[in-house]
């Protein structure tokens, strides 16, 4: 199905496993689909007529035989009471973790129903969408957006390379969101296929959990061996006077204009990608965040730089503010107060968090335990504390990303239909954000592993990627390698720059399997790219001592004593500090620092020069 | 392997003038330099004065520049129309203005080096350099006044230069040393070769608005890549417009009233206003006078070096394009990095060639690291038995809403008795940045367990690598070529 146009986002979340055939059309893939389905169900003996046959009843009482031929279902149940049960998996929401979860439970030999609530592009208590919220109302839309919004940084970096426009390039809001809407509504269309094509029941309806093995759909109950709750989470805004007159990013994505002003509450990952795109299409951003940095919880440096970054193209950043209130104003538009302030816009923009959505789903009468956040308390293994109930994904507000839930549904899938207990590892999880300039990370901040390993080395770059010496725009990129000293393994990489997320998913399989910075160093660079940094970065930056308590927060140089440089930089350094303990020894510290304008750069931020 | 004297005296006890004179200041001489005046050694490098156009008699610090102007050879306006974008009037491309803004950037990246050299303590002499003996090299500066120095050790790293087809009229072709510095945008380009030089300028001329006509002898272009990736490419070629012509031969360029007549060996006719020979490049050794003092040279007319980077004459080290191992920057720099520590620090260091990824700039760009399906059908580097393929063929994103046609494609090649990652391969956007880390883990050993272990980057079209779960075919290395 991926040849037919399905964007690789799409594919990663609806084909692995089953149907990686990129060369096959989406008819062609579909039979390969069924092909396997029936291959698999032959196993539990089924003959694949069978699979192929069978239909989609909407409320089918299984043919017990089937689930009993296979051998049992997590060992436990597969005797003649299966009959009781309609289904031997009923899946509540049919977002990135229900569908990969029914999906494969279908094919280990599992009958399966996945309930969801009708399509809109703004969630709600009555309406959803297959696909949930990566792919109608997060990272897909978005992302789109994004894509949209660079065009006008790419016609500003193009100037420089010889082209010119005879007028500035105008954008129309209305195309890019119809444009999205249909790619939407295609995705929806194949998402149902998917599930049609698992063997899985698509029950459209509010699913409400009875008992531990009975859901309400829509007045409909239907009796489970297991229940999966995989309704994700939502939007959630303060409480504040005003708040209906607020947006979040469901809405934003959806939105009928492009607000010539918009003022973002938030200084989260939601947040700052939509600054992005309304920069990038032209509006006058304001981001307010009650905090004094943005991105909350990524590396510090990260944290600066990428604020630093956007706040050239023109985003404006007021910290340290918190929404007290919002205001409609008889033209229009619209107030957003503040603990210091208040600010007129067009629109206001809440990304404020997100909560999960375990309301209505009748979870604390059968009890299954929520925790303070309203997250659903899990295991190991997404088992809740009703051992038939089981969730995946945001709702159990694990690390909120599609990848993430989509692993958590296929180890729910193997641990509960496939004999074989499987625990997902949210260690060493990449992800991005889709800012511009975007990021991508994997592993420790430089706080978390200096708590953790106490003695670390802190690799750093920060460079004019060569697009921008041509067009002659004050981009820059940001990298960073964190080391464990003691074994040499390397424990986080964090890039803020153009094709970040790109280049750290090769980075995070190297880091996940735990590779050491010599074999970063031993790989040969790809020239010219911005990724080869990764894998040049010969010097520390720093070197951070907690554990042996020596040298603490130091930046490291040695040069060469005659060299022009050293005497540049004792200049630099003085009055005073540390000047005298310039190491004459220099051997591969040296080369990094060679080049006079990083080290013009390490300077400002403040380089102290000591003997190792 | 010989280690001649120490540094600074030759057998004699004499004192030598350096001890280190390399002749060639691009990646591999810039960095062999830096890296030996670091451990301590008195270095100098002569290298000829600056020129875009680099020559027998001109060069320059830092080498060849042309991913450079790359990034916007191909404005994609199409692509920006599907996202909202409309532009009245026309949109003009000025190739004199992104000429002149790359040879500002490369003047400063001269100067840069220049400044590198210098604080590194590098002495800087600007001429063209001559080995005289194994311990003397001659310096002839522009205004042909010439000097002599006496060296412990003397590296060549004159690198390569672009060769034209020998044909009749080939004078009137251009290569790719001037290709990036033509004073006349060319409406019309016939480029003749299949290589990455030829398929890479292709794209940028034909993204700037040139009618690209690329001949290759072969069935395919990329000879040497993996095959279906070099499907992939010249699929990509002709979407984008540039008209390939396979199995086509250029015997014979004329002067035209119109330009330029180029006749192929079936007496088809190609009328153009630019011809390129991107045929290939050759090691710049001449005028070295290396015969002279008996530094042995290979059938292609590289230097032959140890792997060490050493030629036969002990004194006398090699690295970079002028050694024609792996012609690459990255390869270069990692020779003259081995070279210094072996030489200064005396810490024998190989440099090692194994798993260095590469790229193909063309548009969308190809890049590769490891094993191709090819090399492992044909048993290359002897690893035996059945090897698992893995491909995915997608649409990106992106074009699912500007309507693009043209899919990206990925391939890893897993060794079935080990599970190891031996090729990863791409072509579409950003390919060289998402092989990058992927090198990493090769490099390393990864498997394909690791490699599925590793949770996807969501959105990214690199999150397809590690998401690659249902092998497309099984191929067998047999145990005995036939």
């Amino acid at each position: 199905m991926i040849s037919i146009g399905v964007p690789k986002s799409v594919a990663a979340l609806c084909t692995g496993g089953i149907a990686r055939a990129g060369a096959l059309s989406e008819q062609a893939t579909c039979s390969f689909a069924w092909v396997q389905s029936g291959v698999v169900g032959k196993s539990f003996g089924w003959s694949v007529g069978e699979t192929l046959k069978r239909s989609q009843p909407r409320r089918a009482f299984a043919t017990r035989s089937r689930a009993a031929a296979s051998g049992g279902v997590n060992g436990t149940v597969a005797d003649s009471k299966d009959s009781e049960y309609d289904y031997d998996l009923v899946t509540i929401g049919a977002g990135s973790g229900g569908v990969r979860a029914s999906r494969f439970a279908a094919n280990l030999g599992a009958k399966v129903a996945v309930c969801e609530l009708p399509f809109s592009t703004i969630s709600s208590d009555s309406a959803g969408g297959v696909g949930g919220t990566c792919v109608l109302r997060g990272c897909v839309p978005k992302k789109i957006l994004v894509y949209g919004s660079q065009f006008a940084h790419s016609f500003e970096d193009s100037k420089g390379f010889g082209w010119s426009y005879d007028a500035k390039p105008k954008h129309d809001w209305n195309m890019l969101i119809d444009n999205k809407n249909k790619e939407l509504n295609r995705l929806l269309g194949v998402y149902k296929n998917i599930l049609k094509n698992a063997n899985v029941a698509l029950i459209e309806g509010r699913g409400k959990i009875v008992d531990p093995h009975t859901v309400d759909i829509s007045g409909e109950r239907i009796r489970a061996r297991h229940i999966l709750v995989a309704v994700g989470g939502r939007p959630y805004v303060p409480d504040i006077p005003g708040k209906e007159f607020a947006i979040t990013s469901d809405e934003a994505l959806d939105l009928p204009s492009r607000p010539e002003k918009i003022c973002i509450v938030g200084g989260g990952y939601i947040a700052l990608e939509f600054a992005g795109i309304f920069n990038g299409l032209g509006s006058e951003v304001h981001v307010f965040i009650r905090q004094d940095k943005v991105l909350r919880g990524f590396d510090e440096e990260v944290r600066d730089f990428v604020a630093e970054q956007m706040s050239l193209k023109g985003i404006k950043f007021h910290f340290g503010e918190s929404p007290t209130a919002v205001e409609k104003g008889s033209d229009g538009k619209f107030t957003l107060v503040t603990t210091k302030g208040s600010e007129v816009a067009d629109s206001i923009m809440f990304a404020t968090g997100r909560k999960p959505n375990t309301k209505n789903l009748g979870l604390e009468d059968v009890g299954v335990n929520i925790n303070s956040k309203g997250a659903i308390e899990v295991d190991e293994y997404s088992r809740t504390s009703v051992a038939s109930i089981w969730a995946v994904g945001d709702v159990t507000d694990r690390m909120n990303l599609t990848p993430v839930a989509l692993m958590e549904g296929m180890a729910f899938a193997k641990t509960a239909f496939g004999d074989e207990p499987s625990k997902p590892d949210h260690r060493y999880v990449a992800s991005a954000v889709f800012t511009q300039p975007p990021i991508g990370t994997v592993g420790l901040t430089e706080a978390e592993a200096l708590e953790t390993y106490g003695d670390i080395d802190v690799y750093t770059s920060n460079f004019r990627p060569m697009k921008a010496t041509i067009s002659g725009l004050g981009n820059r990129t940001f990298m960073k390698i964190i080391v464990d000293a003691a074994s040499n393994v390397v424990v986080g990489v964090h890039m803020c720059g153009d094709d970040a997320p790109e280049v750290l998913q090769g980075f995070g399989v190297a880091v996940k399997a735990g590779l050491t910075k010599a074999q970063f160093d031993a790989t040969v660079g790809i020239h010219p790219t911005a990724a080869e940094e990764l894998v040049t970065m010969r010097s520390p930056t720093r070197k951070l001592r907690q554990k042996s308590n020596k040298r603490a927060d130091c930046k490291v140089v040695h040069l060469r004593r005659n060299s022009e440089l050293y005497g540049f930089m004792e200049r630099m350094i003085t009055p005073g500090k540390n000047s005298s303990q310039i190491e004459s020894h220099n051997p591969g510290l040296y080369s990094q620092f060679g080049q006079p304008y990083l080290a013009k750069y390490q300077l400002q931020s403040g380089l102290r020069l000591i003997e190792q | 392997m010989e280690m001649d004297t120490d540094a600074g005296n030759d057998v004699a006890g004499r004192a030598f003038d350096y001890d280190l004179f390399v002749i060639g200041g691009g990646s591999g001489g810039v960095r062999a330099s830096r890296m030996s005046a670091s451990h301590g050694a008195k270095v100098a490098l002569v290298e000829l004065p600056y020129h875009p156009i680099s020559s027998e008699t001109h060069g320059g610090l830092g080498g060849t520049k042309l991913a450079m102007i790359s990034p916007y050879s191909d404005l994609s306006v199409q692509d920006a129309k599907g996202f909202g974008w409309e532009i009245d009037g026309e949109i003009r491309f000025n190739w004199k203005k992104l000429i002149q803004n790359k040879t500002k950037e490369i003047e400063r990246l001269n100067g840069v080096y220049k400044r590198m050299l210098v604080n590194a303590g590098v002495t800087l002499f600007e001429g063209f350099g001559r080995i005289v003996d194994k311990h003397t090299v001659e310096v002839k500066d522009v205004d042909g006044q010439t000097k002599t120095f006496t060296t412990n050790h003397i590296l060549i790293a004159t690198g390569g230069k672009a060769v034209k087809l020998n044909i009749p009229g080939q004078e009137l072709g251009i290569t790719s040393d001037e290709g990036l510095s033509l004073e006349e945008f060319p409406k019309k380009v016939l480029i003749i070769g299949g290589g990455y030089i030829a398929v890479e300028f292709a794209g940028i001329y034909s993204g700037m608005g040139a009618d690209v006509h690329l001949c290759y002898r072969k069935s395919l272009p990329l000879a040497g890549f993996d095959t279906e990736m070099a499907e992939v490419v010249a699929r990509n070629l002709e979407a984008r417009g540039i008209k390939c012509h396979k199995h086509t031969n250029i015997v014979k360029l004329e002067s035209h009233y119109l330009g330029i007549k180029a006749t192929t060996d079936t007496n088809e006719e190609y009328h153009v206003d630019q011809v390129m020979f991107a045929t290939g490049r050759e090691p710049k050794t001449a005028n070295l006078n290396l015969e002279g003092v008996g530094v042995e040279l290979d059938e292609a007319g590289a230097i032959k070096v140890n792997e060490y980077s050493q030629t036969s004459i002990p004194s006398i080290w090699a690295v970079g394009d002028v050694t024609n191992r792996i012609n690459l920057t990255p390869v270069a720099l990692m020779e003259g990095t081995c070279f210094a520590k072996t030489v200064f620090l005396k810490e024998p260091t190989k440099p090692d060639y194994e798993n260095v990824a590469h790229a193909v700039f063309c548009q969308p760009p190809l890049s590769s690291v490891g094993l191709t399906e090819d090399q492992v059908k044909a048993n290359h580097g002897g690893i035996r038995g059945e090897f698992k393929i893995f491909t995915s063929s997608f649409n990106p994103m992106k074009n699912t809403v500007s309507g693009r046609q043209e899919k990206t494609m990925m391939k890893l090649i897993v060794h079935g008795a080990t599970d190891k990652v031996m090729g990863a391969m791409m072509c579409g956007p950003d390919a060289p940045e998402i092989i990058q880390g992927l090198a990493v883990a090769l490099k390393c050993g990864a498997t394909k367990a690791q490699f599925d272990a590793t949770v996807g980057i969501h959105p990214t079209a690199a999150e397809e690598f590690v998401t690659m779960r249902t092998m497309t075919r099984q191929v067998n290395s047999p145990d005995v070529l036939l």
